[in-house]
């Protein structure tokens, strides 16, 4: 739904980078990779929270 | 913090520290096996879903003529220069 | 006995910070580990009472999204365990509700990052709250976790032995952390954790120095590394002066 505000795995606060992530990386066309690594978003398990989510929150809103 | 003496002998003694865990009583026992009168020391702990004993228990057996008690004394005062002299170390370089 | 212990940054910014400690025991090096990640409290909403919530999400979903937020914490002294900060928000959509949003009535507790989206907002949609906020430690709940991704490796020291033989294809030679060369601390990211990078065409010997770590801390924002290490040091003190007087008894 909305993007998690913490790492599941180690508890960096990565919510602060998403709205960016999601401007560069999936918006645009920059390379995900390059994006996280200037975030300084380093480890895999922070890395695979924002690659990996999508927001629902326009899908479920119709619904309420 | 609870102290309960569960055993204890001339230079045997275990003890039941509640409220700790591997945090503080790992220092503790690294601590006091560095002691030279100190010949034996470990500690038990239980996880908390077990059930029964699962606040941790700490043994120390002592050289013949040291009270163990004396011993875990010496060991908590150690302890507690160790991270008094950790934090300086750490301010000076900070 | 006292300890003689010897700190050496190695690379330091306000939230992420590597450094050396030489002379600290393996046992106390983990203590004072564990104690960054468990025992160090910090500041986070603890209690949310919504005034009115027409998001797209439960209320109690957005309770732990609040709570996750870190906050400022406040020095030493300031707040003790049971003391409460109230925080508001009120955002009306169609607009994104953010962290940065809450207002506190306290400046000393404040949201560290503002940019965490809490809830997007439809039009029509109104997210307003109060929440208190309360001091506690990571080992009661992960949003009091001061410390992320904490830990340390040992100091390795390297040597060039011999040459490789001229036609031999060089293997990698993958370390991680950081490695000491003729006394100088030098960080693997240098030359990509590759030390056939570092020593092309040699032979090299690689071994762990003894009671030499090199820790590497990062916090959520909640405080400063130095605040975290610092904090973390004393808890164990105050924990060994208790058992002190509680053994004299």
């Amino acid at each position: 739904m909305m993007v998690p505000v913490r790492c599941f795995t180690c508890g960096t606060v990565v919510g602060e980078h998403w709205e960016e992530f999601d401007e560069r990386a999936n918006e645009g066309d920059e390379d995900p990779q390059e994006v996280l690594d200037e975030l300084g978003v380093d480890r895999y398990c922070c890395r695979r929270m924002l690659v990996s989510h999508t927001d629902l929150v326009d899908v479920v809103s119709p619904y309420q | 913090m609870e102290l309960r003496v569960t055993e204890s002998s001339e230079t045997e003694l275990s003890i039941e520290i509640a409220g700790e865990d591997h945090t503080f009583m790992n220092v503790l026992k690294g601590t006091l096996l560095e002691h030279d009168d100190v010949s034996a020391a470990t500690y038990d702990v239980n996880p908390e879903q077990s059930g029964g004993q699962t606040e941790p228990i700490l043994t120390v057996k002592t050289e013949s003529g040291v009270d163990p008690l004396d011993a875990l004394e010496e060991a908590a005062v150690d302890v507690r220069e160790k991270a008094v002299a950790f934090r300086e170390a750490f301010e000076a370089a900070a | 006995m006292s300890a003689e212990y010897d700190v050496e940054f190695v690379e330091r910014e306000d939230r992420d910070a590597r450094f050396l400690v030489q002379g600290i025991t393996p046992a106390f090096a983990n203590g004072i580990r564990r104690a960054m990640l468990a025992d160090v409290p910090t500041m986070a909403i603890d209690t949310v009472r919504f005034v009115e919530n027409s998001s797209v999400m439960f209320d109690e979903q957005l309770a732990l999204r609040l709570g996750l937020v870190p906050l400022t914490t406040p020095p030493v002294g300031e707040f003790v365990e049971d003391d409460t900060v109230t925080l508001s928000i009120d955002v009306e959509g169609p607009a994104t509700a953010y962290s940065g949003d809450l207002v506190s009535s306290d400046d000393l507790v404040q949201p560290a990052d503002e940019n965490v989206p809490i809830i997007d907002l439809k039009d029509g949609q109104r997210l307003e709250a109060e929440a208190d906020a309360v001091l506690d430690r990571g080992k009661d709940h992960a949003k009091h976790q001061g410390g992320v991704a904490v830990g340390y490796r040992h100091l390795q020291r390297v040597a060039a032995v011999e040459d490789l033989p001229e036609f031999e294809e060089p293997d990698r030679r993958i370390v991680r952390g950081v490695i000491e060369e003729d006394g100088e601390l030098v960080p693997t990211s240098e030359f990509d954790h590759d030390l056939s990078n570092r020593y092309p065409g040699q032979e090299v010997t690689l071994e762990d120095v003894p009671n030499s770590f090199v820790f590497h801390v990062e916090t959520d924002g909640s405080f400063s590394v130095e605040e975290l290490v610092t904090r973390a040091a004393d808890t164990i003190e105050s924990r060994a002066t208790e058992l002190e007087n509680a053994v004299q008894l």
